[in-house]
């Protein structure tokens, strides 16, 4: 009898240990595979940038809409003419060869001049098609609607490269110093997002590099300048 | 008695590991989540989901709209066929741009952080990935000719930027975190030169351990930028 109450104890404790070990690995692969994207787990901060971001990607949504909208009605209207029809056609053409980069743009925006130079203790500070190419990506990230290099426009397909880190190609064209980065855009939120403190025409001054930014009420870009051909992708 | 000591002896091992085991957990939990879910914090959330589905609902409604207006353009189109070679630039530009699904063959690359464990190198931040890692990929890639990319499935456009912010990359104003796969439609024979010896993704294997894998394919599909474009500035010069 005392034999077998102790045998039940034992066998009790064996199972809540095996029950506990086995919560305690689904837990430990609960927070193994918890998404930190989640707005699940993201801080009031971050909730707040978040939802700035948002309602501002829904205005500009909402905006789209109105405007798409507009041209569908005008689609329908009953009894158009040949010639309005065309307009229509042709006014989404423009459309799509302004954001592809097909035409010459202007508009507000910055001027950034980038140099190489030699620092006073004889190191030579050079601007690398990394630097540019950074730069572009904040230029982007603050907005920028047209950029170009050297008046070489970038597009979705653009790519900066560099031979031995000597020659710098943007599309496949040869550039050389100074570079001339021009972006068009809020100019004031463009300018005050790089020469912040830690934005990167600050970052870059303070390293030593030679660099300059100027905001304008009227940057002009030129279009790019080679067919823009699609060979290996097909709409779905 | 013998046996008494060994079942003594197991439970208790067990009662330790267990203890070991919570007391990990709990702190791995504090970490994480235990910021208070303060009443604004989660009346935020509220608000955020909201709008997110909010914006998603616009998105669809615009997509819609554009399905629409694309008939009416072929409509059109067939009643007029001065407009045919208009209508095909359309139809092109917006894949260029990003507007449209595609597909057509490429390569498919995969990466992540190192699995080296970081309490054996200097400074275990270079056992991360980077946004300027993600960004000299992509250079790579329009370098080698890619007509389309798209990241973890958010597909770049003209106005996309990379943005580091902590263990996830922002891009497209959208989260995304390691491990990143980066799919490109182009001549695969082409984009695949980014595994060259001494190229970017071999520095990343080589030199710092990353995760690189990089798979050709006759058939990948890049899903249409999930946002909207459109330039309040830059205007058109003849």
């Amino acid at each position: 009898m005392k034999k077998k109450g102790k045998i039940t104890v034992t066998i009790t404790i064996g199972i809540a240990v095996l029950a506990l070990s086995t919560v305690m690995f689904m837990q430990f692969k609960l927070v193994n595979e918890t998404d930190i994207t989640s707005i699940e787990n993201m801080r009031e901060e971050e909730l707040r940038t978040e939802l700035a971001n948002l309602k501002e990607q829904y205005d500009v949504a909402n905006e789209q809409y109105e405007q798409q909208k507009q041209t569908l009605e005008q689609y329908q209207q009953q009894e158009k003419s040949d010639e309005e029809t065309s307009k229509l056609v042709q006014d989404e053409l423009d459309n799509v060869n302004l954001l592809l980069g097909k035409t010459n743009v202007e508009g507000e925006g910055v001027t950034i001049t980038l140099r190489d130079k030699e620092s006073e203790d004889g190191e030579f500070l050079i601007i690398t098609s990394d630097i540019l190419n950074i730069l572009v990506n904040y230029l982007k990230l603050a907005g920028a609607e047209a950029i170009s290099i050297n008046d070489e426009r970038i597009i979705n397909t653009s790519d900066i490269a560099t031979i031995n880190e000597t020659l710098i190609l943007v599309n496949q064209q040869r550039i050389i110093g100074p570079y001339v980065v021009k972006a068009i855009g809020d100019k004031t939120y463009l300018e005050s997002t790089l020469v912040a403190r830690g934005g990167y025409v600050d970052t870059l001054q303070r390293q030593g590099y030679d660099v300059s930014i100027e905001s304008s009420d009227k940057v002009e870009i030129p279009q790019y300048n080679k067919d823009i051909t699609v060979k290996y992708m097909q709409q779905n | 008695m013998t046996n008494k000591k060994l079942i003594s002896i197991v439970l208790g091992v067990m009662c330790f590991a267990l203890t070991v085991a919570i007391c990990i957990q709990v702190r791995s939990v504090q970490n994480s989540t235990t910021v208070s879910q303060s009443y604004e914090e989660s009346n935020l959330r509220a608000e955020v989901l909201r709008y997110q589905e909010r914006y998603e609902n616009i998105l669809k409604d615009i997509e819609d709209l554009n399905d629409e207006i694309n008939k009416q353009i072929d409509e059109a189109t067939q009643e007029n066929s001065n407009l045919e070679d208009a209508q095909s630039q359309i139809k092109e530009g917006n894949m260029i741009i990003g507007t449209t699904d595609v597909s057509g063959p490429g390569v498919i690359i995969t990466l992540d952080d190192s699995t080296t464990d970081p309490t054996t190198v200097f400074n275990p931040n270079d056992l991360l990935l980077h946004d300027l890692d993600i960004l000299s990929v992509v250079n790579e890639l329009k370098n080698t000719g890619a007509e389309a990319i798209s990241i973890n499935d958010q597909r770049l456009v003209t106005t996309s930027s990379i943005q580091c912010g902590g263990a996830i990359i922002n891009i497209n104003g959208q989260r995304v975190g390691a491990p990143f796969e980066i799919k490109a439609i182009g001549l695969p024979e082409n984009l695949s030169n980014l595994e060259r010896p001494g190229g970017y993704l071999d520095d990343l294997r080589e030199k710092y351990q990353m995760q690189v894998k990089l798979e050709k394919s006759n058939n990948i599909t890049i899903p249409r930028y999930s946002g909207v474009i459109t330039f309040e500035h830059a205007k058109t010069v003849e």
